[in-house]
């Protein structure tokens, strides 16, 4: 979706009259008259606010009827439900990839330590070997 | 249908929302701090899974200044500066965080406050962002945001689910 189209969405929905109609509207499709009736308003002002819902494609009017009811269109709804999660998935997958470089890290660091162990483990072999020689020939 | 409260109050909506993210890491609470606060290693991890971090500066000190661009797979650049609020390292670390449009000018400005605790050699990271303050061209998205929460989802999904 294009943030044009969401900007759209988003407007049509910061009025509280536009998003009363709507919350109306999911329990099923209404006319002009049954959504005007909770408002104190006119009903051109209404026409008004169901033009913008229409532009945005939050609400689809039928033609065949001649009271014309309003249905819900749930599919930009549903996109900004998704652009509200968007803060969410984005620390999901930064933590995600946060934990994966910790990881290699952490493997990194266990194979440096292993060789340094392992450096110092010949290390010491090699002079308890020379202390050994230095035995024997002290011997003599 | 009950009578609804004809409030305009479009201003608010948004701001005071809260988002709450926990997780535990295998690593030690030294080196998750050094992640979050050391340009080159944030830049590793910064963004959604294919997202690279071509810019990161961050001035981690109180009043200090962060910059970082997100570049997404497709290519657009999403630009984000801030500041620092607060840094106790290796505990705490406060900043906001702003996106800004094509324009560079403020979308709206988040305030994160992160804090590590350690335990058995696992740290865990909690994440608070909070929407601190919305300019007039985030108020439209902040107010939709806001609907998209207050409407039950669940009901709203069961209904686009249907369609």
């Amino acid at each position: 979706m294009t943030s044009d189209r969401l900007s759209t969405t988003f407007a049509a929905l910061a009025d509280p009259t536009r998003r009363a109609i709507l919350a109306r509207l999911i329990s099923g499709e209404a006319s002009v008259t049954q959504l005007a009736e909770p408002f104190r308003m006119s009903m051109p002002a209404v026409s008004k606010h169901l033009k913008v819902l229409e532009r945005a494609g939050l609400i689809a009017r039928s033609r065949e009827a001649q009271w014309r009811p309003c249905q819900l269109n749930a599919g930009p709804l549903k996109e900004v439900a998704d652009w509200a999660e968007h803060y969410r998935k984005f620390f999901e997958q930064s933590f995600d990839r946060l934990e994966n470089y910790l990881r290699g890290l952490k493997e990194k660091e266990s194979k440096a330590k292993d060789l340094t162990q392992r450096k110092e483990q010949r290390k010491a072999r090699r002079s308890a070997e020379e202390n050994k020689h230095a035995g024997t020939k002290a011997k003599k | 249908m009950p009578e609804q409260k004809q409030k305009n109050n479009v201003g608010e909506y948004g701001v005071g929302r809260v988002l709450e993210i926990t997780r535990v890491f295998d690593a030690p609470r030294k080196g998750v701090f050094a992640a979050w606060t050391d340009p080159k290693q944030l830049a590793q991890w910064w963004g959604p899974t294919g997202f690279t971090t071509p810019v990161c500066e961050l001035d981690v000190r109180p009043g200090g200044a962060i910059l970082i661009h997100m570049r997404a797979p497709d290519g657009t650049i999403y630009p984000m500066s801030g500041v620092y609020k607060e840094v106790v390292p290796p505990e705490r670390i406060v900043f906001t965080a702003t996106p800004l449009d094509k324009d560079g000018k403020a979308m709206f400005e988040n305030l994160n406050t992160v804090i590590f605790t350690e335990r058995d050699g696992k740290t865990t990271v909690m994440l608070r962002v909070e929407v601190v303050k919305s300019s007039a061209a985030a108020e439209q998205y902040l107010a939709g945001m806001e609907m998209g929460w207050k409407m039950s989802l669940d009901r709203l999904e069961a209904f686009v689910g249907k369609n």
